[in-house]
């Protein structure tokens, strides 16, 4: 049997087939990290296509739990293909999801409630810090970082809005994000 | 995936076409493809993630100084985000004060920006001399307008007073005023001591 050491020491296909082959009631460490290296894409997937971090938590449960269990039903015949297989499911849980998401924020709507975003992913920040990033920045580029990323506007939109080209609004936001990942984390970036 | 796999990183550029949903569906596909076989590429798509959540908070806050768009204040509105608005004419004043709900504070300099190329503004100037300078600001010509959004934590501490905001218009280096606003500030205890 894997233990933890050896299953963090295995890529995804190796993993993969290790739950498969495992006997019934046993392969649990090497179910625990496939699940906890796909959660995190799973949930990213989820973020990107739900805009909705309630409904990208609801998608990482059923694809990583679909994950599991065709595995261990041999229903995936080529294990070296999990991260095909779980793009795959992705696509179509997040359907419906999909759906489901907008009969949620219907029922908001309509009722009212606490539809507050939980944080997403697992990586936490300096608040204080990204402010203090922000407000170095060039002030073209800090307008189009806050207008982009409050709620996720593409280039077209942000450029409508200030009478820039695209083309120039994807060029400030490039430099911004680099500028400021760099202030983020000065050793991290290149 | 395993700790030797590589692969060419994807640019922060392209991620975010991907997470602003720019791309194609086949640039996007393919682009999925690769995060989902690689470590390096989901720590960075994670990060920008985590980034665009952290503006969110900091902007729901009222924590951010930056110049916006009209249509990025609708949309605020348009989320609920509750906000302390006012609507300065070219050399006018206003008097302001910022409750305790208020979430962000919005600040509209009215101005003629038609043949302006670049605009600075120049916050809490005290005998012509700015305390800061907000350079080379965007903004649509069309709009007649600059929109400013203050940090709100700031505004709160203020004492009553009176700030003077000025736009300029920098042609050939030099600076030309196209309007000074007057903001004279009551903190709202002031207001409603008797309450």
């Amino acid at each position: 049997m894997l233990s933890a050491s050896d299953c963090a020491d295995l890529d995804d296909a190796a993993l993969a087939r290790a739950v498969a082959q495992a006997p019934a009631g046993e392969g649990r460490e090497a179910e625990a990290e496939l699940c906890r290296r796909f959660a995190r894409r799973v949930r990213l997937y989820g973020l990107r296509h739900l805009r909705d971090s309630h409904a990208a938590a609801d998608l990482a449960q059923h694809v990583l739990l679909t994950m599991i269990e065709s595995l261990r039903a041999g229903k995936i015949r080529d294990p070296g293909q999990i991260a095909s297989f779980v793009l795959g499911t992705c696509r179509m849980v997040a359907l419906d999801l999909r759906r489901t998401s907008a009969r949620r924020s219907r029922l908001l709507e309509t009722f009212g409630g606490d539809d507050e975003e939980a944080p997403p992913p697992q990586l936490t920040l300096d608040h204080d810090r990204l402010r203090e990033c922000l407000e170095r920045l060039p002030e073209n580029e800090r307008s189009v970082l806050v207008m982009s990323f409050y709620d996720d506007q593409p280039a077209a939109v942000i450029a409508r809005e200030l009478a820039l080209s695209e083309g120039n609004v994807r060029v400030i936001r490039h430099r911004g994000l680099r500028r400021l990942r760099t202030c983020m984390d000065p050793r991290g970036a290149s | 995936m395993s700790a030797t796999h590589s692969h060419p990183d994807i640019d922060v550029g392209v991620l975010a076409r991907y997470w602003l949903g720019e791309l194609d569906a086949e640039r996007e596909a393919a682009i999925e493809r690769h995060l989902f076989e690689c470590a390096t590429c989901t720590d960075a798509l994670e990060a920008l993630a985590v980034t665009a959540q952290g503006i969110r908070e900091l902007v729901r806050r009222g924590a951010v100084l930056a110049v916006v768009s009209d249509a990025f204040v609708k949309r605020l509105c348009a989320q609920g985000v509750r906000l302390n608005e006012y609507r300065v004419p070219r050399d006018g004043s206003v008097n302001c004060t910022v409750a305790p709900d208020d979430e962000v504070a919005i600040a509209r300099l009215q101005a003629p920006l038609g043949d302006v190329q670049r605009v600075d503004v120049l916050l809490d100037v005290t005998a012509g001399v700015p305390h800061q300078r907000l350079e080379d600001v965007p903004f649509d010509p069309a709009a007649g307008e600059i929109v400013v959004t203050p940090r709100i934590a700031r505004l709160r501490a203020l004492p009553a007073s009176t700030a003077l905001v000025r736009l300029v218009a920098v042609r050939a280096g030099r600076d030309e005023i196209i309007g000074e606003y007057r903001f004279h500030h009551t903190p709202w205890s002031e207001l409603h001591h008797g309450e």
